[in-house]
């Protein structure tokens, strides 16, 4: 590990080179802005019944659209009240699921819930018709798609709370009754469905829960034990032992959190039976130890705000990482100490600090739109609370900070050029991306239905729950 | 047959093999890379995730130091953490009694709710006990605390006879429960006693980065019934195999 900087090689000088490596962290600043849309998979979900697509003549849809009654006399198979909701379910979930109360079951109690195509056709009673299914109270049978139904489970009628609900994971439908599973079945209609409610003799009234109420079936906790089966399946899979330090050391090598690997390192050594991490020619073929000290003492600065002294030391130790003033290093740490005397209430500093070193950045194309919502940052009074005030937390300075270490990464000369673009990544991040593509590409060639890998999620699962 | 029979037949199958094998959706590395690089990924929560192993793992000095260097909080008090550690080290060199005082110091519900726990624990201790040679107190103490445990539960019975047919033999290397002896029994013990305080504080008792690492192995595995694409095989490096069509 040298201690000296590395001679400016003019194989990394190029900053064209090297800044394509670190653009991607502008890209990262630009995602906080978006505020990461986490689990939104840009779906919208049912909220109230279609009142247009309805069997208008056979039914009144009440003002709130989310109860349902049935104003004609049964005369026969085709004069059904049938209501969709105003939108299909959405897919890329675990689940979805919706409930209906019977609140009158009138003359015959042919109420029925179930899912449909939006081409179904509106006279007829979900399951009647192909591509559609429907789980029936005066009989308690499940339709889907022949005349007749199975049986399935108990009847319904006034008072109960009924649910239906699709599994993605295992392509099935589901129904409840009154808070407990009452069976499942095979889905095997593809495409969007639409969450149906039908009524058939006078006097049935039904109220719909999109969510908006509590359910009475604990769908929380169903999706929770689906996950659990899915994930014993996953923990018999062996993986070799002590797999995970190793993964952690190289991690903490790979940002320069020097102190908390030592730590980790004695930690290590010192447990029963010790545990041996140094897997020889993981670690060194990246070469990861490069310039350990230096990025650790870089890191450090730019979390305590010493931007000056951060430039200065990169400027002694590393120069060509900010030789170009219009580099993305220079343009993040610039920002940086702008955003550090907004964080202590120097304005006017900031804003003469603004007109020397930022300006330059207006009107560049790949920096105009950051610098702009930086600039904002001086329009509030109390910044941290206002839509551009992520640039005042941790995670920003983790971004400049890993910018920076990144920038010190590729000076490194014993690195060949096709190798350069490896230290972008941890391992244990390389292992996260491909985890996350190869579940978001089965999704895909599985119908575009089902839950992905959300390392967002795992970790803030409920640990309470075992 | 006629042989042109069969020459037709053979050439069907394999039209049906052919088409079998290239209705796999095949993915270049190329465009495999574009889909990796555009995953995103937050910083912080890969921290968190080397948080969950430090604390979970126990590395106390290691934690307070990330939480440091990084800015990432613990998930639990780092306290509890030392504490933990203490009880686990003092199994892990046969003070069970100081183990059991420290646990109680703890939580005493951990004990109270745990029976199988804290008879591993008195077992550990009679092991100590064989190990140092006092027998008089050995027998007196399987007497005492572990026989009750034994006509309550038939499982601990047999442990517990097993446990003091160490007793009988002078030679422990000739005995053929001699593996109660070994180290790793301590080991085995120390970890149980650190999964139940771990769960009693509301933690998962195993970190989160083995079955993420093992999900990985199980989603490739899914992904390899549908479609062809360089594959991380080797989980220390996370490189990337070109697809071997």
């Amino acid at each position: 590990m040298s201690s000296s900087p590395s001679p400016a090689n003019s194989a990394n000088a190029g900053n064209g080179g090297q800044d394509l490596n670190l653009l991607h962290f502008l890209d990262k600043v630009r995602l906080a802005a978006t505020g990461d849309a986490k689990e939104d998979e840009g779906e919208d979900s049912p909220t109230e019944l279609n009142t247009i697509n309805s069997a208008g003549g056979f039914l009144v849809v009440s003002p709130d659209k989310l109860s349902v009654k049935y104003t004609n006399m049964n005369l026969h198979g085709h004069d059904v009240g049938v209501v969709q909701a105003n939108r299909p379910a959405p897919v890329k979930c675990l689940t979805y699921y919706f409930e209906i109360f019977v609140k009158d079951s009138g003359v015959k109690g042919q109420v029925a819930i179930g899912f449909t195509k939006e081409s179904f056709k509106m006279r007829r009673q979900p399951g009647w018709e192909v591509n559609s299914c429907g789980y029936h109270g005066d009989d308690g049978f499940l339709y889907r798609g022949q005349g007749k139904g199975e049986p399935f489970g108990p009847k319904y009628t006034k008072d109960d709370t009924v649910g239906g609900g699709i599994n993605y994971a295992t392509q099935e439908f589901f129904f409840t009754k009154n808070g407990a599973i009452v069976g499942k079945i095979p889905k095997d209609i593809k495409g969007h469905l639409f969450p149906t409610v039908a009524v058939h003799s006078q006097n049935e009234e039904v109220l719909v829960n999109f969510g908006k109420k509590k359910f009475a079936f604990d769908i929380t906790g169903y999706e929770v034990s689906e996950r659990n089966k899915q994930q014993m399946a996953i923990e018999k899979i062996s993986i070799p032992p002590n797999i995970g330090y190793g993964l952690v050391k190289t991690y903490l090598l790979h940002y320069g959190y020097e102190e908390t690997l030592d730590a980790f390192n004695l930690a290590t050594k010192t447990t029963v039976p010790p545990i041996n991490i140094d897997q020889g020619n993981a670690i060194d073929e990246d070469d990861s130890s490069y310039a350990l000290k230096q990025r650790k003492t870089l890191r450090q600065l730019v979390r305590n705000g010493e931007i000056d002294a951060a430039m200065v030391k990169l400027r002694e130790w590393y120069p060509q990482t900010v030789q170009d003033d219009k580099s993305v290093v220079c343009f993040l740490l610039h920002c940086q100490h702008f955003i550090e005397l907004v964080r202590v209430g120097k304005l006017e500093e900031g804003v003469k600090y603004g007109r020397l070193e930022l300006a330059k950045f207006v009107g560049l194309t790949g920096f105009q739109d950051i610098i702009e919502d930086c600039f904002a940052l001086l329009v509030y009074e109390k910044p941290e609370e206002s839509p551009v005030g992520y640039f005042l937390e941790d995670s920003h300075k983790e971004l400049v900070a890993d910018a920076v270490n990144a920038a010190i990464l590729s000076t490194n000369p014993n690195k060949r050029d096709v190798q350069k673009s490896c230290h972008l990544h941890s391992h244990l991040e390389k292992l996260l991306r491909q985890l996350t593509v190869c579940c978001l590409e089965r999704r895909s060639l599985n119908g575009d239905q089902g839950e992905t890998f959300r390392l967002h999620r795992i970790l803030n699962n409920n640990s309470s729950r075992r | 047959m006629s042989l042109f029979r069969i020459f037709v037949n053979q050439l069907e199958e394999d039209d049906e093999d052919m088409s079998q094998a290239t209705s796999k959706k095949v993915i270049t590395r190329e465009e495999w890379e574009k889909k990796l690089n555009a995953v995103k990924l937050r910083k912080e929560d890969m921290n968190t995730l080397v948080m969950n192993f430090l604390v979970t793992e126990g590395y106390v000095e290691a934690a307070e130091k990330f939480q440091r260097e990084s800015g990432t909080k613990p998930e639990i008090d780092l306290a509890t953490i030392t504490d933990r550690m203490a009880v686990k080290k003092a199994v892990q060199n046969g003070n069970v009694e100081d183990a059991i005082e420290k646990v109680n110091d703890l939580n005493p519900e951990i004990l109270d709710t745990n029976p199988e726990l804290f008879f591993h624990l008195q077992q550990q201790r009679l092991i100590e006990l064989i190990r140092q040679g006092r027998t008089e107190e050995a027998l007196e103490f399987a007497q005492e605390e572990l026989a009750p445990r034994g006509e309550e539960n038939q499982a601990f019975l047999e442990e517990l006879e097993k446990t003091v047919a160490l007793l009988v033999f002078e030679d422990a290397s000739t005995c053929p429960v001699k593996e109660l002896l070994d180290i790793s029994h301590r080991l085995k013990t120390a970890s149980e006693v650190n999964a139940a305080i771990l769960t009693s504080q509301s933690h998962e008792k195993d970190p989160k980065l083995p079955s993420l690492l093992k999900m990985l192995i199980w989603a490739q595995n899914q992904l390899d019934e549908k479609a062809v694409y360089p594959h991380i095989n080797d989980l220390s490096t996370g490189q990337l195999e070109d697809p071997s069509v």
